[in-house]
């Protein structure tokens, strides 16, 4: 199955659920907190309608792949991004700052360019 | 003698009455004195008398010498005519006009950028995916727009008030904070939402009209980099997140007043992240997400081999890439010089510089590509010299404002390199398949973009006399001030750290409830009729697919 009436409609639903959300956020008070609940729920509830039709949309040429190992890969990218953040703080000097910005790069690439590939590629569809 | 003494008296009254009368009117003849005519007004009024009539105007005025004149200048009082006051009121209003005249008319130009970026993706797609490819391209369109326009402008944009350029924007406040090592920094803008209440505002409008469009291009990066597999329902709903939340989030910290941009004033880092047209708030962030979202949906059928070699699917309409990229290259004049927000004041005259060095990066990026791809391959490969175009142009967004057209030169040369060699290891190391390059082109020299900044930057910008609140011009490591270095490799680190993990998760979960991969059926049949209802070229004959690919997809039927 391909594209269809209900993938139409549970993203009409999306936007307007969306709408009414921001909407929500945009008033406050309590008109906006009713607001909020009601887009809230047509958001989830879209999200749901999609996952409710997405079995019939056929076989994927892909294989699921190590669930926690894809968590970690992005775990590390985070931490990567963790080191450089307090590395401003460890240290005043500019050298300093420079080395640990670098290495919380080079952490965050680990995880991006060797973990997450790893992961994706472990069980991939072409390798069968 | 009584009598006369009683006249002499009634005579005194008098005379004291009429002088206190007397000192009355002078008093009050006195602001009348002050309103007399100054020498300014005074050659005001002689100017105006000067001014063409209505005949001389109705004759017409072919040599365009007097139109324009003084008459033109409303008065406030038309009795007393031009004043000094109204003459500079004018001024005012006319720099304003001049700037969001400029930020318009360059933001209508990265809008027909769009119009590039289909024709790109789309040639370097096969024919029977050439409608959905399109389509994707004129619908990130609306959907981006819509969520930005919900929320996403109030994130990015919500706290940005002050920006003189364009009248002050002081109805673009409050930006939410947070105190940290007793220091106080931006996170996201708090009002804009709906572009309502105290944000229907004319200054207000120019520059959700400039920064949407700068969005939007960001969430077109994505679409080239999964196109020929992406489902049509997971890119709506993606692109939407992406314009809502991923998107404006980074663009609040390096332009709406957030941290990043705060690092000069609260960490001493040069003048904080700059980034001066978005190679990394725009190409990044865009790059970043199309990675991700590529290692989600995996490879095409038939790309690479069960040994992991890859193989070639060409696109089907070379000269609708290579015209996508002047479309592009002809945008970019509006990405780059429109990022000064303005023609007149502060510095803005520097648009010329910003210009020229545009065109520079972009054509040492194809050199570099195309000299590149002939000495190593001994042909001149058209897409990759695309490729090196735009990489160039990448790469000088960031510094574009800041770096000498020398600069420019030597940072588009090597993107132009830069963008083989990113494709290269994408494809052949990472095992990711990009269709047109996206990845390497706008996440990897969106990256080198703003490093340059770090490296190029040589001082003698002066937007005003200071940037993100310090004062001075931004100058990198070659002119003398390492300490912008370090602020443009924390940007990296947020590029490459949070931005790519916040739209892996997002993109992951999107995987679960969506799904993201068309089935192998509509893949192998191409993705125009399963999922438009319509051929791209419904009268053109197919080629078979080459004899690899059509192998592999037999297969994956079978199976």
């Amino acid at each position: 199955m391909a594209a269809n009436k209900s993938q139409g409609s549970y993203y009409t639903l999306f936007l307007v659920g969306a709408t009414v959300l921001c909407a929500g956020i945009y008033l406050g008070g309590g008109m906006g907190k009713l607001l909020f609940l009601v887009g809230a729920i047509g958001f989830i509830a879209s999200l749901f309608g999609m996952l409710k039709i997405k079995s019939l949309e056929g076989a994927t040429a892909l294989k699921p792949g190590p669930e926690a190992m894809k968590l970690l890969g992005a775990i590390v990218a985070l931490l990567g991004w963790g080191i450089t953040l307090f590395g401003m703080h460890l240290t005043p000097s500019v050298g300093g700052r420079i080395v640990l910005a670098l290495i919380g790069i080079a952490v965050s690439l680990f995880g991006i360019l060797v973990v997450l590939p790893g992961a994706f590629n472990k069980n991939a569809v072409w390798k069968s | 003698m009584k009598k006369i003494r009683n006249w002499c008296l009634v005579l005194c009254i008098l005379f004291v009455g009429m002088a206190a009368g007397a000192a009355l009117y002078a008093q009050g003849a006195a602001p009348a004195a002050a309103k007399a005519p100054s020498a300014a007004d005074a050659e005001l009024a002689a100017a105006a008398a000067k001014a063409p009539a209505t005949a001389d105007l109705a004759k017409g005025d072919p040599g365009g010498t007097i139109t324009g004149t003084i008459s033109d200048v409303p008065a406030a009082d038309s009795k007393v005519g031009v004043t000094l006051p109204d003459t500079a009121n004018q001024v005012g209003q006319n720099k304003i006009a001049i700037n969001f005249v400029w930020t318009l008319i360059t933001g209508f130009l990265v809008m027909f950028m769009q119009a590039g970026f289909a024709m790109v993706e789309s040639g370097l797609c096969r024919v029977k995916n050439a409608n959905h490819t399109y389509m994707m391209n004129f619908f990130v369109y609306t959907a981006g727009l819509f969520s930005y326009w919900l929320i996403g402008f109030a994130i990015q944009m919500g706290g940005a008030a002050g920006n003189g350029n364009l009248g002050g924007l002081q109805s673009l406040t409050p930006e939410h904070t947070f105190t940290l090592f007793g220091k106080t920094w931006g996170l996201f803008g708090g009002s804009g939402m709906f572009l309502s209440g105290h944000t229907y505002d004319v200054g207000v409008m120019v520059i959700f009209l400039f920064q949407m469009v700068f969005m939007d291009t960001a969430l077109t990066i994505v679409t080239g980099a999964c196109a020929e597999r992406w489902k049509f329902l997971a890119f709506c709903v993606s692109s939407s997140i992406m314009g809502a939340i991923t998107y404006p989030l980074y663009a609040n910290w390096a332009w709406g007043g957030g941290w990043l941009s705060q690092l000069g004033v609260n960490n001493q880092l040069g003048k904080g992240y700059c980034d001066f047209a978005g190679s990394g708030v725009v190409h990044a962030v865009g790059g970043m997400t199309a990675l991700a979202v590529c290692l989600i949906i995996g490879p095409r059928i038939g790309k690479f081999n069960r040994d992991g070699s890859s193989n070639p699917i060409i696109g089907h309409d070379i000269s609708a890439v290579l015209i996508g990229c002047f479309i592009l290259a002809f945008g970019w004049f509006g990405f780059n010089p429109g990022s000064t927000l303005g023609a007149s004041a502060a510095g803005n005259l520097r648009i010329g510089s910003i210009a020229v060095d545009t065109m520079l990066a972009g054509c040492t990026g194809t050199f570099g590509a195309m000299l590149y791809m002939w000495m190593k391959n001994g042909k001149v490969d058209a897409s990759m010299s695309g490729n090196g175009l735009l990489a160039g142009l990448v790469a000088i967004t960031a510094p574009s404002g800041f770096v000498s057209s020398v600069g420019a030169c030597i940072i588009g040369l090597i993107a132009g390199v830069l963008v083989c060699l990113s494709c290269s290891f994408v494809e052949n190391v990472l095992k990711v398949d990009d269709p047109v390059g996206a990845i390497s082109v706008h996440g990897t020299n969106g990256l080198w973009g703003v490093l340059s900044v770090g490296l190029f930057a040589d001082g003698t910008s002066n937007y005003g006399g200071a940037w993100n609140g310090v004062t001075g011009s931004v100058t990198g490591l070659f002119y003398g001030d390492a300490s912008q270095l370090a602020a443009q490799l924390v940007g990296i680190s947020t590029l490459i750290g949070f931005v790519f993990t916040l739209s892996f998760l997002i993109n992951l979960a999107l995987e679960f409830f969506v799904g993201h991969r068309v089935s192998v059926e509509t893949e192998i049949a191409g993705l125009d009729l399963p999922e438009m209802g319509q051929l791209g070229y419904p009268e053109f004959v197919f080629k078979p697919e080459p004899d690899v690919l059509a192998t592999a997809e037999k297969s994956y039927a079978v199976a």
